[in-house]
């Protein structure tokens, strides 16, 4: 299953998928229609201020097997044959047990164009299925400018991190260090990072 | 491999969807003394107050037993299991043979043992039926007793007070939700009940039911006042349903006895859910923490261990999640903590309604409540789940800026 894969140490805090993720969220899909419904349209995913100054994205991981799905009283919490963990506000009742049960503190509670009659629904992340069907990437991935945010196979970027990690092993060893030191230190941080 | 699981509901699901897992062939029939299919028990006080429809009740599609290849027996009640034949008896006298057993029978509500609860009017609310006939007796803007604040019948009180009733919610204790709340987050839900024109009564134990031609009158407390009402609602708790197991010697009074792979005396036999005596997972005390989280993961546990798994579980951990019109309260773990080293650490944000109290013990955090932003809890429970030092954490929860970034940014 392709997810959206958060890199932190790129992450700048522009907040720009938070915005792109309200818009995809909202009954018009369009940024200057959106802020003017009824029903404000949220973001679901935050942007925590992190250890070191860094910023820190936070979203639903669509765990398996989902903590929130196990405890929902309301069945309103299912695993979708995309592979997604969704919430269907039509049967949320905003009892927030998912809160309770959620180990990385992504749920929020608020109203949705979907259910207006409700005061609040459980919201997360529901990896923009309107855009997949249409080919498109999330939201939130295409807002993000600086690559914290990517869309694809996990399993494939835990690879391309390993790959990084033994070049940027490989090249701090004495021998190519020689070569490597004459390059300015930005770069080589770069070259360490892709 | 024939598998038999007593009870339909959180606990006995969740078993059987995993035994499928483990076991693709084997024979799963679960017997529900229930006629329904299954349904969330929870969702009854939702569904008092109209806020859910009864269609959303069901937990599982119309085909749920065919596809997931369960023999279901709904409406037969199991009245012995006799693990020396290996089989299970039937009222109607049909005795099932099984290889491997879970009994997830639940528990039933308990009565406040006072005189009078035989009257047209005394209610409880535990199962359809229970709601069903609620629903009908209820006076329409009558007035309505609720005896005992815990989660049901606090949330009961509210949903009483959605469908027009005058409500009273009588409790012993001296504070709505005991057990669960410290007196300050309870005086904070306590100001909302009140705002809700519920009128509570702590510190008031019912003497006894007060009824005219063999229906509900009145309440009367031990302090001699005389609360009027037409119907009264019983929730103070539940008690497991394990009389059937009088005869194998499985259960004592607190409830069916089983070990970390949820495995009773019989090594055949399993057990799951609100019929279970568990282990607190922070002391290591035996409690009974009947909450639809803990039926589901024991059932998990049950379910994987009877098809061969050798899963442990760690433990109970009491958590509860109270929202009531935006008003919302988690709670868990130890309230008050007996032993040496505790330390809380509580702050009140009275602009915007936020608690917050940590309890702490010897640099673990064991015990959690929140009001208002709940939105972390999980991540709280996780700390008090896996029992970590919080010296050794990245950012320590004590501090007020605190939040989940500073553990993994």
């Amino acid at each position: 299953m392709k997810t959206v894969i958060i890199q932190p140490e790129r992450c700048l805090g522009c907040l720009q998928c938070r915005l792109a993720c309200a818009v995809e969220h909202s009954r018009a899909k369009e940024l200057v229609a959106a802020i003017q419904e009824q029903v404000v349209p949220r973001a679901r995913l935050r942007i925590y201020p992190g250890r070191q100054h860094l910023a820190f994205p936070n979203k639903c991981r669509h765990c398996e097997p989902a903590p929130c799905q196990q405890v929902c009283i309301a069945g309103a919490i299912c695993r979708t044959p995309r592979g997604t963990v969704d919430i269907d506000p039509e049967r949320c009742i905003n009892c927030a047990m998912c809160a309770m049960a959620c180990p990385f503190g992504v749920l929020t509670y608020a109203s949705l164009y979907l259910a207006p009659e409700k005061a609040a629904v459980a919201l997360k992340c529901d990896q923009c299925p309107d855009r997949e069907a249409a080919g498109r990437l999330p939201a939130c991935v295409e807002a993000c400018k600086v690559g914290a945010l990517t869309y694809g196979e996990w399993q494939e970027t835990q690879e391309d991190k390993g790959r990084a990690l033994a070049r940027a092993f490989f090249t701090s060893l004495p021998a190519s260090q020689e070569t490597a030191s004459s390059l300015p230190a930005t770069i080589r941080v770069w070259r360490q990072l892709s | 491999m024939l598998y038999l699981i007593i009870g339909a509901s959180a606990a006995g699901l969740a078993a059987a969807e995993i035994l499928r897992q483990w076991d693709p062939r084997g024979a799963i029939t679960l017997i529900s003394e229930e006629p329904h299919p299954p349904y969330s028990r929870p969702l009854l006080t939702y569904l008092l107050s109209r806020e859910v429809r009864l269609d959303q009740v069901w937990l599982k599609g119309p085909d749920y037993f065919q596809e997931w290849g369960f023999e279901a027996r709904l409406g037969e009640r199991v009245v012995q299991v006799a693990p020396g034949e290996r089989e299970v008896r039937l009222q109607s006298g049909e005795a099932l043979p099984y290889d491997r057993l879970l009994i997830a029978s639940g528990a039933s509500p308990r009565l406040p043992g006072i005189p009078g609860e035989d009257l047209a009017g005394v209610f409880t609310l535990r199962t359809l039926a229970d709601w069903r006939r609620l629903d009908a007796g209820l006076p329409e803007g009558g007035q309505v007793a609720v005896v005992g604040a815990g989660p049901v019948g606090v949330k009961a009180a509210e949903a009483l007070v959605h469908r027009g009733c005058r409500v009273a919610l009588v409790e012993m204790e001296p504070q709505v939700l005991p057990r669960l709340l410290e007196s300050q987050a309870a005086a904070l839900l306590d100001d909302a009940l009140k705002k809700w024109g519920i009128d509570v009564y702590c510190n008031a134990a019912p003497a006894g039911i007060v009824g005219r031609q063999g229906r509900v009158r009145a309440l009367a407390l031990a302090d001699g006042r005389e609360l009027p009402a037409q119907a009264v609602l019983c929730a103070i708790g539940v008690t497991p349903n394990t009389a059937f197991l009088a005869a194998p010697h499985l259960a004592v009074a607190g409830g069916l006895q089983v070990n970390a792979r949820m495995q009773t005396a019989h090594p055949d036999i399993y057990g799951a859910g609100d019929c279970v005596q568990g282990v607190h997972l922070l002391t290591g005390q035996p409690a009974y923490v009947p909450i639809w989280p803990g039926a589901v993961a024991q059932g998990r546990i049950a379910g994987a261990n009877m098809g061969g798994a050798q899963r442990r579980y760690p433990g109970a951990l009491p958590q509860n999640s109270i929202s009531l019109r935006g008003f919302r309260v988690i709670t868990g773990g130890l309230v008050e903590p007996e032993g040496a080293d505790v330390e809380i650490v509580s702050e009140h944000d009275r602009q915007r309604g936020g608690y917050r109290r940590l309890v702490y013990q010897q640099g673990r955090l064991v015990g959690l409540t929140l009001v208002g932003q709940v939105e972390d809890a999980g991540i709280y429970f996780q700390l008090m789940g896996q029992q970590l030092p919080v010296k050794d954490l990245s950012a320590d929860p004590r501090t007020p800026d605190f939040h989940p970034g500073r553990l993994w940014g």
